[in-house]
């Protein structure tokens, strides 16, 4: 749902790359600490009420967790990673659903102008009138989240609540958690919140306690808080994400060296008519019946 | 003896037996030659219609400065829907062009040569092309190049319509190979395109109506010329039918 049309960062398959807002705005972040989830899945009932979705038929996958992976009718998943540590087994709560990366792998894939945009508060959204549905952002998107709906033909993810957001609320996910696990605000005060914490942890006996906000696409607008920092993996979190590789060779170098080739032949076939003409049997029409085979 | 349609002087529209030999290829029909049969013409029409309607319908959404050629099927989301389908029909004809054009595309010497002599002589001045036959050796690298080139389309064609089926590597692989040989095909297209029209009269008709005239063949493919001429590549089938003195469908003539 595109509103704050004046606030756009950046839109998909913009031959001018990236677009300014009318006005500044300060990014946005939600704050996750995973370490104070209990799974109750509040957020995720918050998330299905809030933007309408239909309900989806749930999937018994050995743990608690309601679906295997997230879903176009499910933005928003707890993943129960479970893990044996001396002294018993652990849940790595982890609150699964589109990260807001400042570089956003998923736009820089999108062939539609206009079907991903980044406000200026750092969303990114689809826009489902833009939408053709061609799923490349499955494959730019580093966390793997969009999802393809059959039911509409177009990619569906959290939106952070962008409607919310741009009337002063918070995310329904973060109204609905009981725990005081979920915060929002600006990116700005979020990791000030989550520095705090990360340090009252170390301080409480998890040495590899740290933040996750990743680097490799420039930070997302979702800061989360991990008790073992050190192996995000363990939460399924990727340990570098970035923006594929091939998929900014792919839209950077071959794309434009493509339009000059195909323009280029176009020109090369005009010049060479001009400089050397057709290769013509004219003339020779008339007497060809009585030429020898040879 | 080659299969000659007996008509004196320049054959008349509608004559059966002209309608008749266009059917076929490696005849000489009056002062022409039919070069491409009918099936042969359906075979490459069908090829590259499919092909500019996956073209037409992928390029908006490979780039946006094609983004104009979305409004020729009403919108980017069509041209999502029609692209795969297009490229499924390209593939689907190009696999029956492939073997029904397969005898004559052998690479030999003379193509070898043909090469040779473009690489080594500046200009079309001091070539000697009197060893050509059916098909050059551009024209056969042609047929080889866009083989292959369609094989590599669908295969990663079919990566990116069901790209949750395969790893994020081969997903990035395949968007790379699909452009790039996209790109290979467009600018060869282009040249083809040249070739067949502005640089060489008299071959669109070969694709159109079937027949070139025999100073056209003379001049592009001495010897495919001068074996249709001597019988060397005339049809069975016409030359039986021959020997009874008609070709098929044609009627007694009132003299």
């Amino acid at each position: 749902m595109t509103v704050q049309s004046l606030e756009i960062r950046r839109s998909s398959a913009s031959v001018w790359g990236s677009l300014s807002g009318a006005r500044t705005v300060p990014t946005v972040s939600k704050y996750i600490d995973t370490t104070t989830c209990i799974g109750c899945k509040a957020c995720e009932v918050a998330c299905q009420e809030w933007n309408d979705l239909r309900p989806v038929a749930t999937e018994q996958v050995g743990t608690y967790q309601t679906l295997p992976t997230l879903d176009a009718q499910y933005w928003n998943l707890i993943r129960f990673n479970e893990r044996d540590f001396e002294g018993g087994l652990a849940w790595l709560m982890r609150k699964d659903q589109c990260m807001h990366c400042d570089e956003p792998g998923c736009l820089a894939a999108c062939p539609a102008p206009g079907a991903i945009v980044q406000y200026s508060n750092g969303i990114v959204d689809v826009n489902p009138d833009q939408c053709i549905g061609c799923r490349y952002c499955e494959t730019g998107c580093p966390f793997d989240v969009p999802r393809f709906s059959r039911t509409t033909g177009k990619m569906a993810k959290c939106t952070l609540c962008v409607d919310r957001v741009s009337v002063g609320l918070e995310p329904a996910c973060v109204k609905a958690c009981p725990t005081g696990c979920l915060h929002f605000g600006t990116k700005e005060d979020m990791l000030v919140m989550a520095h705090i914490r990360v340090d009252q942890l170390k301080k409480d006996g998890f040495a590899q306690a740290a933040l996750y906000d990743p680097a490799g696409v420039n930070g997302t607008s979702v800061v989360t808080i991990l008790a073992h920092g050190d192996h995000p993996e363990w939460y399924g979190l990727p340990a570098n994400p970035h923006v594929p590789i091939l998929v900014k060779v792919w839209k950077k170098f071959l794309r434009p060296f493509g339009g000059i080739a195909i323009i280029g032949a176009v020109f090369g076939v005009v010049a060479h008519y001009m400089r050397h003409g057709p290769k013509s049997a004219f003339g020779a029409d008339q007497d060809d019946s009585n030429l020898p085979l040879a | 003896m080659s299969t000659v349609v007996p008509t004196a002087g320049p054959h008349l529209p509608g004559d059966p037996a002209v309608i008749v030999a266009r059917r076929y290829e490696d005849v000489v029909v009056g002062h022409e030659i039919a070069r491409h049969s009918l099936l042969s013409r359906f075979s490459h029409w069908a090829v590259a219609v499919s092909f500019v309607v996956a073209a037409l319908t992928g390029m908006p959404i490979w780039s946006p400065v094609f983004g104009w050629m979305a409004n020729l099927f009403g919108g980017l989301t069509v041209c999502r829907l029609v692209h795969p389908w297009a490229g499924f029909a390209f593939v689907l004809f190009s696999i029956e062009r492939f073997f029904q054009w397969l005898p004559d595309m052998h690479m030999k010497d003379p193509d070898v040569d043909w090469f040779r002599q473009r690489a080594t002589k500046k200009g079309r001045a001091g070539v000697d092309d009197s060893r050509v036959g059916k098909y050059n050796g551009g024209q056969k690298l042609y047929f080889w190049a866009v083989s292959l080139g369609a094989i590599g389309l669908l295969l990663t064609g079919l990566v990116m319509w069901f790209p949750l089926r395969f790893p994020p590597i081969v997903r990035e692989l395949s968007f790379l190979i699909h452009d790039f040989t996209f790109i290979c095909f467009a600018v060869s297209l282009v040249i083809h395109i040249y070739l067949s029209t502005a640089a060489e009269p008299g071959t669109f008709v070969s694709m159109s109506r079937g027949t070139v005239t025999q100073a056209w063949a003379r001049l592009h493919h001495p010897r495919w010329y001068r074996e249709v001429l001597s019988g060397e590549r005339s049809r069975e089938v016409l030359s039986g039918e021959r020997a009874g003195g008609k070709l098929p469908g044609e009627r007694p003539r009132e003299t």
